[in-house]
């Protein structure tokens, strides 16, 4: 029957439109794919709806009714208008009416910035620079782009965030962010009004009376539909049977629901409206920027500082570059090692492609895929139960959107691989990385970084950064490696590098293997610690024995450096001893242990603060408390009265040996060490740390030879003082330590001739008369004199041991906060991630340190 | 909007040294949008300062200008508002608010701007206004000794003047605000 006959009040039917089927979506056939599709996406024919859910704008829960939605949609509206209103200043309009008061302070020309005037200048600032990028923003889709309204909107959104976020302010490439945005909006809205054509009825108002009961669905459009209705608009399409709305396709209800005006908030409630796209656009844009509760949010992408709790200390771009390298070097290692060899960093490229999402590489249609995917990676943080020392704050991987945004880096670097490995030259690199190709498969690429993307989360969580340590140290260049790590600064190309390299890397390493077997227990600990003691007392001897003269001559010049030296130096000297220990005869390992667990007791004993053995303590803090404790054990078990003749003996002898410069006093020992006959150094590897390394510590070079030599010369003889000597090495070093602090702050005396001093020394023991300064003379006439009585000597022994500790503390840290101040040039800002860490570690030790020594001094 | 700044008889270098410091902190480029000027600066220099605050400069000719180029009269339009330039002393008896109308009247000029007479004036006339920014800076005339510096700054939107008055009174910078409307009607009915 005629619909006309039926309701008179309806209008006319829709036009014939019985040849121009549904949209393809909207048939049956789509259905249960449909289905299937808004199961995980709810919203998925409908973008812009559905990035609003997926940025957080919307409540992404599934059962959120539509009017959870309109409200929320209403609410984010509100504020926007109320933001907009605040923040756009009109200042010729009086806000509250009156007339502002203080014409003094509000005129175009006052100086105050608080002004309205002021503000009003600034904003227009704002304007002008934003408009100078707007204006030519995406001239290929000018037609939308390119309209004032558009433009408009764009202005004010941009305008009102950037006044909004004042710390991160305007920058270029936020606009590019915004855009694609705003056209997801709009063509949401074409898409409805398409929709509305077709299905005019549905959309049209009826209060006819004419109720119809939905059995199953008692949404809002009750009110509008009556089934009349809808068989004629079924018998105006003929095609489809359709009895009632719900039977329409599912899709198409949302359009629907979507766009209906009733309920609480009225017009504002329209999840699909034209008139409120802007409130939308920057909703979202809001959202983008700000990441709203993930791990990425594209405003750190931006800002040129290292975010909050970042423990990189690296712009946050700047770090997702460096986890894009990570995970390209774990998916194609040739690639990434082509890439570092042709020097090319991976800011280059990825700051344009992480700023702007990859905006410039793709076109707009193609982006909007790659969005989409983005977008649909949850940007929640994934909980990791990784502890601080691993975890190398790689935000950007820990979230699936971020992993996800990475992914498609490497992705389309892959894509570019073969093109990439031809290159020969950083620049034809950089030019085929920065023109990506147009004619891509989206698809593909997609799956690509789809894969990768588990693949950079899996990662990211079981091996963290053994990776990028190797990456840092194989990539450094000889310079930058200088530049990041002082010790090394003195000879780039001795093999002191080379080792040192490994050293690191070893206490890293070992740093690692204690840190997992901390929970196995203790017993499991010490072979390891002795492991790591051992490989790391190897690199010592092999650092210290190939070191050549040649390089001490420069570290003599070297003033400045050689502080630090000196200290990393002891530092290994101090684990030399140890690892002597391990190497002895039985009853020397027997009698060392006793002195260690002695030691152990009385270092319990003195500090209260280890609650641990300090087997423990030095698991935590592998770099250099091992060396400062167990030698603070061997002073305290000299304290213990079992040994006190004993440290009688020691004490002489250290300063007898000292004092054979100019042998005054308890000739004896010093006779037999000189007339002894002298054997090559080589026989005796447990001497060679403490020969090699005192020639390296030039300041004290003059003594310290003849001293050590003499120690050569009693390891054969007299086994029994063996262990003594080392004790007396150990003083002595602990002496050292408090001289070079005097001396590196000083100055060096004669520093540049040193080494010619030492040499002389060496080879001519008998008349070995160096030049002494006057005050390690004076230092160890002291020594002696004090050794009388020994409580005192020992109190005060302990005291200068502590003061000098806090000297040397005191010298370390400052050098590292000289380092990270000089690690801010652009060029080493990945790299410093590795001296970052290496800092970090190091800057625990120092506060274990640190406390050690306030214990000693307070003795 | 736009920002108009108004001022003139600086009598640079003959009687007065420069603009007043204050005057001169506040003057900034990258504010103001049109500078009118209505004569006797008097010397090449002060044309060339004004030219850094605003590029669009409009001068009319006083009777101690050395620039001989510049215009009697001078009539220009900004937004819906049409401002006509005349230094005055060409109008007699100076000053006089109907003889000023009848330049007004005879230039078609909803603002008329004078100078000449060294003190800040403005009136609201037969649905115009005609303005006297005064000395910007400060310098005696022929009429009197006693004179504040001051200039004005006129905001231009739409259908609306906002006249905001400098002046320099003891050392401090004085602010007054005057607002205008044209009403359509009148511009329609002249």
């Amino acid at each position: 029957m005629p619909p006309a006959l039926m309701n008179p009040l309806m209008p006319p039917p829709p036009p014939p439109s019985v040849s121009v089927s549904a949209p393809p979506e909207l048939e049956g056939s789509d259905d249960v794919s449909g289905r299937s599709v808004t199961q995980k996406r709810r919203f998925g024919d409908l973008r812009g709806l559905q990035w609003r859910v997926d940025l957080g704008v919307l409540p992404s829960e599934s059962s959120t009714s539509i009017d959870d939605l309109r409200r929320v949609t209403a609410d984010c509206r509100r504020r926007y208008a109320n933001l907009r209103r605040r923040l756009l200043v009109e200042p010729h309009i009086p806000k509250d009416g009156s007339n502002s008061p203080d014409l003094t302070m509000d005129n175009p020309l006052s100086q105050n910035p608080d002004s309205t005037w002021s503000r009003f200048f600034r904003n227009a600032e704002l304007e002008r620079m934003v408009d100078q990028d707007l204006s030519r923003l995406y001239p290929e889709h000018g037609n939308y782009f390119q309209t004032p309204g558009c433009q408009g909107i764009l202005r004010r959104i941009l305008l009102l965030w950037c006044l909004r976020h004042p710390e991160c302010g305007y920058r270029q490439g936020m606009h590019e962010l915004l855009a694609p945005l705003l056209y997801v909006l709009q063509v949401d809205v074409e898409r409805l009004s398409e929709v509305r054509k077709l299905y005019e009825d549905i959309f049209t108002d009826k209060f006819d009376g004419l109720l119809y009961q939905e059995n199953d669905l008692s949404y809002s459009f009750d009110f509008r539909k009556s089934q009349d209705l809808l068989e004629d608009e079924i018998g105006s399409h003929g095609n489809a049977k359709v009895k009632s709305l719900d039977e329409l396709d599912p899709a198409l209800q949302t359009i629907v629901l979507l766009s209906d005006a009733y309920g609480a908030e009225g017009e504002l409630g329209i999840v699909l409206s034209e008139k409120f796209m802007e409130h939308d656009a920057y909703c979202m844009f809001d959202a983008l920027m700000s990441g709203v509760r993930g791990s990425v949010a594209m405003a750190d992408f931006f800002s040129s500082f290292p975010v909050a709790g970042s423990q990189t200390g690296l712009p946050p771009v700047i770090e997702a570059s460096t986890a894009l390298y990570h995970l390209l070097c774990l998916v194609d290692s040739s690639l990434y090692s082509h890439l570092l060899d042709l020097g090319v960093e991976p800011q280059y490229f990825s700051l344009r492609w992480l700023r702007v999402l990859f905006g410039r590489e793709f076109s707009l249609d193609n982006l909007l895929i790659i969005w989409d995917e983005i977008f649909a990676s949850d940007n929640s943080k994934v909980e990791k139960s990784v502890d601080d020392n691993i975890d190398w704050g790689l935000r950007i991987l820990h979230s699936p959107r971020g992993a996800f945004i990475a992914a498609m880096a490497v992705a389309m670097l892959l894509h570019l691989r073969s093109s990439l490995l031809a290159t020969e030259n950083p620049t034809t690199c950089l030019q085929r990385l920065l023109n990506f190709p147009e004619n891509i498969n989206i698809k593909k690429l997609l799956e690509k970084a789809k894969s990768l993307q588990a693949r950079a989360l899996s990662v990211d969580i079981s091996s963290p950064s053994p990776l990028i340590i190797g990456y840092h140290l194989q990539s450094k260049s000889v310079m930058t490696r200088s530049q990041t790590l002082p010790s090394e600064t003195v000879s780039p190309k001795t093999p002191v590098n080379l080792l040192t390299d490994s050293y690191w890397e070893e206490k890293w390493r070992v740093a690692h293997e204690a840190e997992e077997l901390k929970q196995d227990g203790i017993e499991q600990q010490i072979p390891t610690r002795k492991k790591g003691w051992t490989e790391k007392v190897k690199n010592t001897l092999r650092r210290a024995g190939s070191d050549p003269p040649p390089s001490r001559i420069k570290n003599g010049k070297k003033e400045s450096k050689v502080v630090r030296r000196n200290i990393l130096e002891a530092l290994h000297k101090a684990l030399g001893p140890e690892e002597e220990a391990e190497q002895m005869d039985c009853h020397e390992i027997l009698c060392k242990q006793e002195n260690i667990s002695e030691a152990a007791e009385g270092v319990q004993q003195n500090d209260n603060s280890k609650g641990d053995n300090s087997y423990s303590s030095d698991d935590r803090c592998p770099s250099g408390n091992t060396g400062i404790e167990e030698s603070s054990s061997v002073y305290s078990d000299s304290t213990s009265p079992p040994n006190e003749a004993n440290y009688h003996e020691i004490t002489s002898q250290g300063s007898s040996v000292a004092s054979n410069l100019y042998l005054d006093e308890c000739d004896e020992t010093a006779d037999t060490s000189l007339s002894d006959p002298p054997l090559p150094v080589s026989d005796h590897p447990e001497s060679i740390p403490e020969t090699s390394e005192s020639t390296d510590v030039d300041v004290d070079k003059s003594e310290n030879i003849p001293q050590m030599s003499g120690c050569n010369n009693n390891d054969p003889g007299n086994s029994a003082t063996h262990p003594k000597e080392k004790k007396q090495n150990k003083f002595q070093w602990f002496w050292k330590f408090g001289r070079n602090t005097v001396e590196g702050i000083s100055g060096k005396v004669g520093a540049a001739s040193e080494p010619t001093k030492s040499t002389s020394s060496c080879s001519n023991q008998s008349n070995s008369q160096p030049p002494v300064s006057s005050t390690t003379s004076e230092h160890f006439t002291s020594v002696s004199s004090k050794g009388d009585s020994v409580d005192q000597n020992v109190m005060g022994t302990l005291k200068n041991i502590g003061q000098s500790m806090l000297d040397h503390i005191q010298v370390i840290e400052s050098v590292f906060q000289q380092d990270r101040n000089q690690g801010v040039s652009v060029e080493n800002l990945s790299k410093n991630i590795l001296v970052g860490k290496g800092q970090v570690t190091a800057m625990a030790a120092l506060k274990e340190l640190r406390k050690i020594s306030n214990i000693l001094s307070e003795m | 909007m736009v920002l108009v700044l108004a001022l003139g008889d600086l009598h640079i270098p003959h009687r007065a040294p420069d603009l007043p410091a204050k005057f001169k902190s506040m003057l900034v480029p990258g504010k103001i949008q049109h500078i009118i000027c209505t004569g006797n600066l008097s010397i090449k220099e002060v044309h060339d300062y004004l030219k850094t605050l605003c590029p669009d400069l409009h001068i009319t000719r006083g009777e101690y200008d050395e620039d001989t180029r510049y215009p009697e009269t001078k009539t220009l339009t900004i937004g819906q508002f049409k401002l006509g330039l005349c230094h005055g002393h060409q109008v007699i008896p100076w000053g006089d608010l109907d003889s000023l109308a009848m330049l007004q009247r005879q230039l078609d000029v909803d603002i008329l701007v004078t100078g000449h007479t060294h003190q800040f004036t403005a009136y609201k006339h037969e649905g115009g206004v005609v303005i006297n920014p005064g000395s910007a800076t400060g310098a005696y005339s022929s009429i009197t000794y006693d004179v504040n510096p001051s200039f004005v700054l006129m905001d231009i939107d739409g259908l609306r003047v906002v006249v905001y008055v400098y002046e320099l009174i003891d050392g401090e910078v004085k602010v007054d605000k005057i607002d205008f409307k044209k009403t359509a009607s009148i511009h329609t009915a002249h």
